[in-house]
């Protein structure tokens, strides 16, 4: 059984599309085979992610319109095998395509991967909710922020009512320092409000711009970054592994922090 | 009686009429009738200008979410449609979201012509009563006498950001009431878990009604017409709290004490200190 899991948040700019990149990136790295779909038509900007512009030749409005099969729309990724996405058009707008045809589309995809990730766009109008039709399941993406944290609160209860109840959470760009100092909202802050299983602690990080920039998944670096790590273990929860949380503090501060960690200051 | 939405730029900070609340309090609801069950639609006069229908659908799946497990299977609905005009293909979305619940529409009544000539074309059997006639007399007598509360509300859900849920009677969540949620009843609310949205009690202008929380961590409290913030910095108390209309206004006790201490003065539509009156 393939699972088809929409990647929302309500508010805009908290990561979604960076979380859809890196999280496919790292299922396929699971041998899982993956594909990718950019539902934020008119604003497409996965295949950037990804470094994969140069490639799309058709888009899923090519696919709707009959002016190309399915599988020649599908843009396979180079690096890693069984990784492919279908973009999205950016000439036309979100109400340029209908719910049932998304889902027609995401049905028909989730006969060949193992994963369906479908990038939603930001807002809950008919680009979230073409997005959210196919769903089964939902990843949640919110910054430690009370907007985005209102913002994924909504969204939860349209998707509750959508009825897709299999919801996780991930908590994107925490700064264990602020937290700390109690300049920002908790992870235990954010998940007690929102009431939906944690499933991924993301930290900020400086390279994630940078991979970004370069089109190239954080994943995929030969560098090990604590996001890299973080998305890789998403990766293992969703295929049912108990994989324990970052200890996102480990590599913070300075000596006089970190000695006044350890004493309980 | 309609309700026209005026805008102006009152600088003033009073909470606006609260007559249309109680138009707006219509909302659809679910009842069981017998051996079949009742799905009400609010008149067309009850909802304030044109609700759009994704909106209205919202609500209906909002509901059967909240309501679930209180029916048995391929129990048949009557939809009552009252003067809402409704085509096929509304229609035959509401017999799906009915249908995800496994309840089956069968009747549909109404008193516009094209309603029922639409509900006759998909092949449900329909009852048409003339526009004058009550056609339910619980919901006609919710409307025209304010004492007569409706049966309370029990939901067993937490109330998101921008839920919205309004009830001519009390209403119990059993749940979290979230911020950007709003609980508006014309009886009491008792929340089961946090309150840290609005929610306004007797808001059809009964200054006895209370509101109740194990945590009172809410934006706004509204108890018929007077509104009360949050305070800014408040004691993280654990013990349930309860809100309710004193000659000063709104305020908090520790549940446990109020029924000692508080007594309701109809003159002064007010709860009074016992132990001050002394």
């Amino acid at each position: 059984m393939s699972r088809i899991i929409v990647v929302t948040s309500g508010k805009g700019g908290v990561g979604k599309t960076t979380t859809t990149s890196n999280l496919g990136a790292a299922i396929a790295k699971q041998n899982r085979s993956v594909a990718l779909i950019d539902a934020d038509f008119g604003l497409r900007n996965l295949d950037l992610l990804l470094g994969l512009e140069e490639r799309v030749v058709y888009t899923a409005i090519d696919v709707l319109a009959g002016e190309c099969r399915l599988a020649q729309a599908l843009v396979k990724d180079k690096r890693l095998k069984g990784l492919v996405l279908l973009p999205a058009a950016q000439n036309r707008n979100k109400e340029s395509v209908q719910p049932e045809q998304m889902k027609k589309i995401a049905t028909a995809l989730a006969k060949g991967y193992d994963y369906i990730l479908i990038d939603c766009p930001a807002g809950i109008e008919l680009g979230f909710r073409n997005a959210i039709s196919a769903a089964k399941e939902a990843l949640i993406v919110t910054t430690p922020e009370v907007a985005a944290v209102r913002d994924a609160d909504r969204v939860i209860g349209l998707l509750e009512a959508e009825g897709v109840n299999k919801i996780n959470l991930i908590v994107n760009r925490v700064k264990p320092w602020m937290v700390e100092e109690n300049k920002m909202m908790s992870v235990e802050d954010v998940l007690e409000l929102l009431g939906v299983p944690l499933i991924g602690v993301v930290p900020d990080d400086e390279k994630v711009i940078v991979a970004t920039n370069k089109g190239e998944p954080l994943v995929l670096g030969e560098y090990d970054s604590l996001p890299a790590q973080a998305y890789l273990n998403i990766a293992r929860r969703l295929e049912g592994e108990k994989v324990p949380f970052l200890d996102l503090m480990a590599n913070q501060g300075n000596l006089l922090t970190r000695l006044r960690r350890m004493f309980g200051g | 009686m309609t309700f026209e939405p005026t805008i102006s730029l009152d600088k003033n900070d009073e909470l606006p009429d609260s007559s249309p609340l109680v138009h707006r309090y219509a909302q659809i609801y679910l009842k069981h009738d017998g051996d079949q069950m009742l799905l009400v639609l609010p008149s067309q006069a009850e909802i304030n200008a044109d609700l759009p229908w994704s909106e209205t659908w919202q609500e209906l799946k909002h509901l059967l979410q909240t309501k679930e497990q209180s029916w048995q299977v391929g129990t048949n609905v009557c939809l009552v449609a009252q003067d809402r005009l409704l085509d096929a293909r509304q229609l035959q979305t509401i017999a799906e979201t009915l249908d995800d619940v496994k309840l089956s529409l069968l009747t549909v009544s109404t008193n516009r012509r094209q309603t029922a000539v639409a509900a006759a074309t998909s092949g449900y059997s329909v009852e048409q009563k003339p526009a004058t006639q009550p056609l339910i007399e619980a919901s006609t007598e919710a409307a025209e006498t304010v004492s007569a509360l409706a049966d309370p509300l029990y939901l067993q859900s937490t109330v998101r950001s921008g839920v919205e849920i309004r009830h001519p009677g009390t209403i119990i969540i059993f749940g979290d009431l979230n911020p950007g949620g709003k609980a508006i009843a014309a009886g009491d609310i008792l929340v089961w878990g946090r309150l840290r949205g609005i929610a306004h009690a007797g808001a059809q202008g009964n200054a006895q009604c209370r509101i109740t929380a194990l945590q009172m961590e809410f934006t706004q409290l509204r108890i018929a017409d007077a509104v009360a913030r949050a305070p800014k910095l408040r004691p993280r108390r654990l013990s349930p709290e309860l809100a309710f209309m004193t000659t000063e206004g709104i305020r908090l006790a520790k549940t446990s004490e109020f029924t000692k201490r508080y007594i309701f003065s109809s003159p002064s539509q007010a709860w009074i200190d016992q132990n001050q009156e002394k």
